[in-house]
């Protein structure tokens, strides 16, 4: 048997604390109030189990102090009405209740304070877990009417998002650890979370329910912009698909809204209608390809149609056969639609 | 003795079984159209409970069932064994490579699918074939998607 080095775990451990202490997918760097507040609860919740555990080590430790030390000098006689042990006993019973009650005050603090955010949301998005990417609608604050994308979450600085949470297949989870906890998306019921994010930046969500074979690359970013930014990111995600300008680009949108891609993709102002996959209207306003797979680039376009399961087997995406001249002209063609 | 033939023969049966589940996750191969009726090919897609999901699958996606789906009238009724384009598994594919542009934009291992799928419905329970429609009820039909699994 190998033993192994202890040096080595004294290095390590603090080095797994200091990690996942802050970054882009982590609940202990909290950027939304959810977060924050159950980052809270974590920390009340480490103080009063940690007391309870120091108090019940030392009172360990001084059981074996007293029967080393004093009963094997001056062993007791049996005394059934020892008053001191009694009246200790009560004591501890009652720290043991007080600790309970501060745990269920917390956590019911808590719980109070997510619903209430729930219900003060300025702004309804629609999450669907699909195997294995994140169909995302935003309510149009003007029309009513629901603005479709995929695996990319926009949130605006300071406002509460009340987010809807279904899923058209098997059961999902939906996570961003840096802005508030997790919650299941069940096929059959319509959960929601919400999310008060606080700090601009790029956060992660990833599928917290195992779901199949790709169900670690069922992730999406998290971008929390400033409200006019949101705005502005919304006003262009209404928008239809931007039209060819040039004879490449020309037969790359004949190919992508008339051919195969069309059955399953939606381009928004396009032939193309498909439901049954992501809409890709604004695919190259979006920082990542295949639900956090791939970043987004021209490469990387071309590689996942040639062969996405190569890249990410198992996923429904079929290998598209193109020749190398259309091949080009699709990827040319998918960038543009910013 | 006796006992340990027909363990065998038990192992042999469930590993018979495994294959009618087998799927492949690796990278696609190029696939072709049937050549004539007696294309070898046939029962590899038939006889595999996953390509035949699959074709169950696109069935819904590619909106088929709008026509086609459970209780359809003949002549598009599906499930009554009569084909009018003919019984074969190369006329049923040609069948339907041959719905317009949208045959034209189903791939060749999808066809392949859908015919597998489509031969088998006329053996399916229709409770069994109503079951398939619930589970696939969050999935898109063509062109809509009437929202997650309520």
């Amino acid at each position: 048997m190998v033993r192994p080095d202890p040096m080595k775990w004294r290095v390590l451990l603090p080095a797994f604390a200091v990690t996942s202490c802050s970054g882009a997918q982590t609940p202990l760097d909290p950027v939304g109030d959810q977060a924050s507040q159950l980052f809270s609860l974590l920390t009340l919740m480490l103080w009063v189990c940690g007391i309870a555990y120091a108090l019940v080590l030392a009172f360990l430790g001084w059981t074996l102090w007293r029967a080393r030390h004093v009963l094997e000098r001056d062993p007791p006689e049996v005394a059934p009405e020892d008053r001191r042990l009694n009246h200790g006993l009560r004591i501890w019973a009652g720290l043991v209740a007080v600790g309970l009650i501060i745990l269920a005050g917390g956590s019911y603090v808590v719980d109070w304070a997510l619903s209430r955010a729930e219900r003060e949301a300025a702004l309804e998005v629609r999450v669907t877990g699909h195997q294995w990417w994140w169909r995302i609608e935003y309510r149009d604050p003007a029309t009513h009417q629901w603005i479709e994308t995929a695996n990319e979450l926009h949130l605006p600085q300071g406002r509460t998002a009340l987010v809807l949470l279904g899923s058209a297949d098997v059961i999902h989870s939906f996570w961003v650890p840096n802005v508030a906890g997790k919650m299941d998306m069940v096929p059959g019921r319509i959960n929601q979370v919400a999310l008060t994010p606080r700090r601009l930046g790029w956060f992660r969500g990833q599928c917290a329910e195992f779901c199949g074979s790709q169900h670690a690359h069922m992730a999406f970013d998290v971008y929390v912009d400033s409200p006019a930014q949101f705005a502005a990111w919304l006003t262009a995600q209404r928008q239809p698909a931007t039209a060819a300008t040039d004879p490449v680009l020309a037969r790359g949108a004949q190919v992508v809204t008339q051919g195969p891609c069309a059955a399953c993709h939606r381009l928004r102002g396009t032939p193309a209608t498909g439901r049954a996959g992501p809409d890709i209207t604004h695919l190259a306003s979006r920082h990542a390809l295949a639900a956090g797979t791939l970043p987004l680039t021209r490469g990387a376009i071309q590689g996942w149609i040639a062969q996405p399961k190569a890249l990410k087997p198992g996923t429904m995406m079929p290998a598209i056969p193109l020749s190398a001249a259309d091949a080009d002209a699709v990827s040319r063609y998918l960038v543009t639609l910013k | 003795m006796r006992g340990g033939r027909a363990a065998s023969l038990v192992l042999l049966l469930l590993l018979a079984a495994c294959s009618k589940e087998k799927r492949v996750l690796d990278a696609d191969q190029p696939v072709t159209d049937p050549v004539g009726a007696q294309d070898p090919r046939t029962r590899q897609f038939q006889d595999n409970a996953y390509q035949v999901a699959q074709g169950g699958r696109y069935f819904a996606w590619y909106g088929c069932s709008n026509c086609h789906g459970n209780g359809a009238q003949e002549p598009l009724d599906l499930g009554d064994g009569r084909w009018r384009h003919g019984s074969t598994p190369d006329r049923v594919y040609a069948a339907i490579a041959g719905h317009g542009a949208l045959g034209a934009r189903i791939l060749p291992e999808q066809r392949w699918q859908l015919a597998a799928y489509v031969e088998q419905l006329p053996t399916l329970d229709t409770a069994y074939r109503r079951r398939q429609d619930t589970d696939q009820v969050g999935e898109a039909q063509a062109g809509n998607w009437s929202g997650p699994i309520r």
